[in-house]
Parts: C-alpha cells; structure tokens; sequence
C-alpha cells in the first residue's frame, strides 16, 4: 500500500503546511518577483508577479482534491443509487435503466462538462456537480453487476423469505457487500475527476481566480516557464504523483478484490 | 455483419439526437446571452439582433429549425467570430486537428503495439514488468503537462523544435504537439495489447503451434495476434473520445489553429452555435469511431459476429 501512503503524505502537507508559510497563498511579495528557489521567506521562489509557489502549490492542491472528493462522492451516490436499482429490479426496468447508461457511455463528457461551464458560468459548485453527474457510468455498470450476483445469494433470499423490506434488504445486506468493489472503483474515480478537473481549470473554465488549484497553476507555469520552471514542475509534479498513486491503489484493490 | 451494422447505427443515432437536443435545450436554459456585452444595448438593436438571428421564434421552430441546417451541413452563423460561419470555422480548425489526431493515432498504435507484443513474449519477465509500469505512467499522464513539459525541454532548453505554431503543417512544428497527445494512448493500448496478447499466447493452438516447431515470432504474427487484438479495438472509440479532448488542450499549448481551440474560445465568449456545432460534431465523430470499433471487432473474432 505504498501509493497510497505517498497520497496521505500529500494530503498532510497541503492540510498541514500552509498556515505555517511566512507568505500566503494569495500575498503579493513585491520585493520578490520571480524569486529563485530558496529565497528568504519563499522556499521554492515566487511566481511572476510575487506570490509564494510553495504555499500556492499546496494550496491548489487543496481545491483540487476538495473538488475531485466531492465530485466523485457524488459519482458514487448515483452510480451506486442506479446500479443497484437496476440490478435489484431486473426485467424491464434494469433493461431501460442499462440501456440509458450504454446510450450515455460513448458520449464526449468532458465536451459536454465544458458546455456547461459555457452556458451557466463558472462557478465552483456547477464545476463538480457537472463532472460528479457524468463520470457514475462505471460504477452504475459495476454495482448492477455485484448487485444481481448477491440477488441470488442464500442470505439475501432467506431475508427475503423471512419478509424483510427490499429496502432493509438492500441497507443490511447488499450494500455492506459492494462496499469493497465501490471503494475500489472510488478510488479509479477521484482521479479522472482530478484529471478532469485540471483540465477545465486549465483552459480557465474551472477553478476562477484568486482562487487556485493545480490545473491553474500548471496553466501559469507554462505560461512562464522559460523565467521560472519550478513553477511549471512543482504543480505538474504534484497533479502527476496524485493521480499516479490513486490510480495504482485502485486498480490493486480492484484486482485484488476481482481475485 | 451489415445486420450488425444496422443495429449498431440504430442506437448510435438516438444517441446523436440526445446530444443535439440536450446541448439545444442547455443552450436556451443558460442565463445570459451572446449579446450580453459591457454596455447595455438599447431594446430596438436587441431585437433586431435577436430576430437577425431567429433567436425570436418558439423554440420547437428554433431546433427544427437548427436540426434542418445541420443537415445539409450548416452549422449556423459564429455569434463572436461575426463575419464567419461555424461552418467556415469548421472547414479552417478541422483538418488541421484531424491531421493531429489522425498522426497521434498512428504514432501511439506504432508505439504501443511495439511495447505490448514485446513485453507479452516476455511475459512474466523483468521487462515485462518494466514496460508495464511506464505504460500505466503514461496512461495518467495528462496531456497539458506533458505538452509544456516537452516544450520546455526540447523548445527551450535543448532549441531543437519550434515551441509552437503551425508553421503551415512544417513537420517540425507538428513533432512535439503529436507526441505529448499520443503518449497517453500509446500507454493504453500498450497494456490492452499485452493483456490480449498474453491471454492469447496461453491457449491450446498456440501450445500446438509450439509442439509444431513454428518460430516465435510467426507464431505471434499468425496465430495470437488477430484474436489478442480485440481488446485494443474495443478501445478505438475511447481513444477517439481521448485524442479529441486531448487535441483541445494541445491546441492552445502549442498555439495550432485547431477546432478545439475554437471550441475553447467559443465556451470562454459563450459563442452558442459554435460550441454547440463542435459537440455535435465531436460527438458524430466518436459514435463513427465506435461503430468502427465494433466492426473491427467481428472481422478480428468471428464468433463475436452476429
């Protein structure tokens, strides 16, 4: 579980070591414009007009993160809430609810996410709820499947023939069961959004400024990479590490579990 | 196999006429408005523009209207790009991010074929191992890193390659934008392939091949290669979806007048119909990927035919 202890390690420094920076994400140092990599005050330097890459680097590192969780806990509500209705149902309803999803499946999200940044603005809020909304296919697909193999499980048909509600059912016995496989696919998730994300704020239709986040900050890097290319590595590095190691720990638990 | 064609373009339509109405009713809920500038225009002009526009009619009129013009091939007027036809803009940007994708493509599948049959006759091994990891590395790396990442190594440091232009499709100008968007797909078709491929190699012909006394390497070229390829031709309408996204992003790195950076700029202006024309056309060009990807399939393995 090595990836997985490098992310934590990320998450504590971008929780942890913000507040106890000289300068703040948002400061202007004016009489440190472009500061090379340990500076007084600025360890990795400054950006080009003053402010703190260290501090800006772990606090993008926040907002991305923050809005990667909350986007793919909303994946994960309405692929959970879907596959297992339509595994649970059977018959007609999980043929329409599936056949949904196949229509969806090779639709252009990230275009269609970029349309709705175009239409309703950019607002952080529209940003994960649009990237939560389309990226629950999979795990629509994969709870539907574990959901209609546990269907047939002893356990579950003695609680149904014992008279148990369908939806006590599905809270006492089915979903403790997907947890494992939901977990794993959660952590396939988180980076997509991550990536998706980055993109948007990238092209300057995600996180607005003052606020930050690793896709803007990428953005302003290579905007000034030929003065500063710590400001272009240090974010790049730190988006690349996260999305490495959630990625590994991911398809391992799925492996693992698939075993 | 033309049945299969026809149910596979029976799904593959509606699918079509969902993004169409989806991205035209979005449109039309979306606060705000093309005309919405610094300065308050006066009622009069509004209207006028409005009706210029046909934005005046019921909206049932205005996407009849919309899907009629698409047919023939007529996006509609650009509402920022004044004096151009989203079709103009089309015609300028497409060719030159098909010949991007188009080049990407084919360096990944050279790159990623290479890597996958290599490592899988080696499976097991070191460098099996090895190539594997660097494919899945390269699967999570996002293209708008890599690009400025290989421009500042071999634009500015190294001063080998042009940093960005079109250079009126000079090949040095195309080297490094085609690169950074085809790694990520050569990764994925690296593992897809060495999955397909070691799965294959592990089956009763091929262990008769190998009683036989055949050479490797033919063994592979002729018995374990067509049927290890299914994988990777399920993955030929993801890669589309991949190379597109990715060519939006490698457009405005490099500064290549592309598509996908008119797409960019019209979701920045909120340009309607041309943000709207290129999703369209996006998604008319994934769904054909896909549908050739489900042809590939059939002539690779003939018992998925049917």
């Amino acid at each position: 579980m090595k990836p997985l202890l490098l992310f934590g390690l990320i998450v504590m420094l971008a929780l942890v070591v913000p507040p106890f920076l000289p300068w703040g994400y948002d400061v202007i140092d004016w009489q440190a414009v472009r500061a090379p990599a340990l500076s007084p005050g600025h360890l990795l330097g400054t950006d080009a007009v003053g402010r703190d890459l260290l501090a800006r680097a772990l606090v993008g590192t926040r907002v991305t993160l923050a809005v990667a969780g909350a986007a793919a806990l909303v994946a994960l509500v309405i692929g959970v809430a879907w596959g297992a209705v339509a595994g649970w149902c059977g018959g007609r309803i999980d043929e329409a609810m599936m056949r949904i999803v196949d229509l969806l499946y090779p639709l252009p999200f990230m275009f269609v996410v970029i349309l709705l940044m175009a239409l309703f603005g950019r607002s952080i809020l529209l940003v994960f709820l649009g990237i939560g909304a389309v990226e629950w296919l999979t795990m629509a697909r994969v709870v539907r499947g574990q959901v209609m193999a546990l269907r047939e499980r002893p356990f579950v048909l003695a609680a149904e023939a014992s008279g148990a509600r369908p939806f006590a059912i599905m809270r006492g016995h089915v979903l403790p069961n997907l947890a494992g496989v939901a977990i794993a696919y959660l952590l396939l998730t988180v980076p997509q959004v991550v990536m998706v994300e980055s993109f948007l704020s990238f092209l300057g239709l995600g996180v607005q400024e003052p606020l930050t986040s690793l896709g803007i900050l990428v953005k302003e890097g290579a905007d000034d990479m030929d003065m500063a290319p710590v400001a272009l590595l240090l974010p790049g590095g730190l988006l690349v590490a996260i999305l490495i190691c959630l990625t590994l720990a991911g398809e391992r638990l799925r492996d693992r579990l698939a075993a | 196999m033309l049945a299969l064609l026809l149910r596979r373009l029976l799904t593959a339509l509606p699918t079509l006429g969902a993004v169409i109405l989806l991205s035209f009713v979005l449109m039309r809920l979306a606060p705000g408005g093309p005309f919405d500038g610094e300065r308050a225009l006066d009622p009069a002009t509004r209207a006028a523009l409005a009706s210029a526009y046909g934005l005046d009619r019921p909206l049932g009129e205005q996407l009849f209207r919309y899907v009629a013009r698409l047919a023939q091939g007529d996006f509609g007027p650009s509402l920022v790009y004044r004096d151009f036809t989203v079709t103009d803009l089309v015609r300028q940007g497409l060719p030159i991010s098909l010949t991007l994708g188009g080049l990407a493509l084919a360096l990944a599948l050279l790159l990623g074929l290479g890597a996958g049959i290599w490592a899988a006759a080696r499976a097991g091994g070191r460098a099996d191992r090895a190539l594997m990891h660097g494919a899945t590395l390269l699967t999570v790396l996002p293209t708008f890193v890599t690009g400025p990442l290989l421009v500042l190594l071999f634009g500015l440091w190294a001063g080998w390659l042009p940093v960005s232009g079109w250079g009126g499709g000079d090949p040095a100008h195309l080297l490094l934008p085609v690169i950074a968007l085809a790694l990520p797909v050569a990764g994925a078709i690296a593992k897809l392939s060495r999955a397909g491929l070691a799965g294959a190699l592990a089956q009763d012909h091929i262990r008769t091949a190998r009683a036989r006394g055949l050479a490797p390497a033919w063994i592979i070229l002729r018995h374990a290669l067509r049927p290890a390829l299914v994988p990777v031709a399920s993955y030929v309408g993801p890669a589309a979806a991949g190379l597109l996204t990715g060519a939006v992003v490698i457009e405005t790195v490099f500064a290549l007048p592309g598509l996908g950076r008119y797409f960019v700029q019209g979701a920045l202006n909120r340009d309607y119909p041309l943000v709207l024309g290129v999703v369209t056309l996006y998604a008319a060009l994934i769904l054909l990927f896909n549908l050739l990807a489900d042809l590939l399939y059939g002539w690779l393995d003939p018992r998925i035919r049917g």
